[in-house]
């Protein structure tokens, strides 16, 4: 029996969907981040080299997310006065947020405020379970770099989770 | 005692609650901790980040999406293969494409239930199947009887796969005149005790 294209989509667009929300932060985002994942890996089906297919995937993802916010940088910073797209009133509704993802939608908007490198590092080790050398080698960095970015979203992630929601005073 | 006077680094600290330290460096580090409290706290909220992170159930892939998704080898161009998106076949385990650029393949994990599912497949199809024979059987059946009261009529669009427009449009009247009827029964003998 034969795992046909949809038998490839059906096992893997749920992980890469998760991903590319946890990096977006947003459903419209997350489905053209994971549609254009699905057609790099139609079209490069040819090139791929040897290696798990589900790093293959989560660098695909994180490649193209990361194109795609630096690309949107240079948008706002060329039209910063009419740029209204993002304003928070256009936001979706935290119920929303947590009806979508399943997320905290106070979690989630922390992670929305680490600069993206930060947050790809740390959605990759915490959210995707991957290892420090997996990590290394789908975003292409050395792992001393993998190690301080992980370090410094984290402490960036706590402190606005701190500022959202204080947490239970710390028992003495 | 020297233990305390250089703190952990950063990146041991991450390290650490990601068990990506070796066993030296891991020891040396629990050793200190076990002397420094400031230490503790940076280790304990590298933590509870992680963990707030950690519980995030998976997210449902949107039905429009998924089809969009399954739709790509028709939707898509592949660069150099000159047209056709070539033939799809696999083996157990690998993806293999054959088309005019040459036969190109990817491994996939293995699936156990590959089988199971396509037998599943046609068993459900061919229930459906028979259910819709039975149904059609049942609506000629009913079409047939000599002077069919309305009760036939409303019980086919149930077992058959006659339109929902002649359900609705039926019943209502139905249920209309059955309640003025039995209004009008009811008060005649409610008004004379």
């Amino acid at each position: 029996m034969a795992p046909s294209w949809e038998q490839v989509v059906r096992d893997h667009s749920a992980r890469v969907y998760r991903l590319a929300y946890r990096l977006s932060g947003n459903a419209q985002d997350a489905e053209d981040l994971t549609q254009e994942t699905f057609v790099r890996v139609f079209r490069s089906l040819a090139d791929f080299s040897p290696g798990t297919f589900e790093g293959w995937l989560h660098r695909i993802t994180t490649n193209l997310f990361l194109d795609m916010v630096r690309r949107r940088q240079r948008i706002r910073f060329d039209a910063l006065p009419e740029d209204t797209e993002r304003l928070p009133g256009t936001a979706p509704s935290p119920e929303q947020v947590y009806a979508d993802t399943h997320l905290d939608p106070q979690i989630q908007a922390a992670l929305d405020a680490l600069s993206p490198e930060f947050r790809v590092a740390v959605v990759l080790c915490d959210i995707e379970g991957l290892t420090y050398e997996e990590i290394s080698a789908t975003l292409g960095i050395k792992l001393g770099t993998v190690r301080s970015r992980i370090h410094r979203g984290r402490v960036q992630l706590r402190q606005a989770l701190a500022h959202l929601a204080p947490r239970a005073p710390v028992i003495s | 005692m020297s233990i305390t006077e250089s703190h952990l680094a950063q990146e041991a600290i991450a390290a650490l609650v990601d068990g990506e330290l070796t066993a030296g460096p891991a020891n040396r580090a629990a050793r200190h901790l076990g002397g420094c409290m400031q230490c503790r706290l940076a280790v304990e909220a590298q933590r509870e980040a992680k963990e707030a992170l950690h519980d995030s159930a998976d997210v449902a892939v949107p039905g429009d999406l998924m089809s969009r998704l399954c739709a790509i080898p028709f939707t898509t161009d592949v660069p150099g293969s000159g047209g056709g998106t070539g033939i799809m076949t696999a083996g157990p385990g690998e993806l293999t494409v054959t088309g005019a650029s040459g036969a190109w393949s990817v491994d996939l994990k293995p699936r156990l239930r590959e089988t199971s599912d396509h037998t599943a497949r046609w068993l459900r199809r061919g229930l459906a199947g028979t259910l819709v024979g039975l149904g059609v059987g049942v609506t000629a059946l009913a079409l047939n009887l000599p002077g069919a009261a309305p009760v036939p009529q409303r019980e086919s669009p149930v077992a058959g796969p006659s339109s929902p427009e002649e359900h609705t449009e039926v019943v209502p009247p139905v249920v209309r005149t059955l309640t003025v009827g039995t209004n009008t029964v009811l008060s005649q003998p409610g008004g004379t005790p």
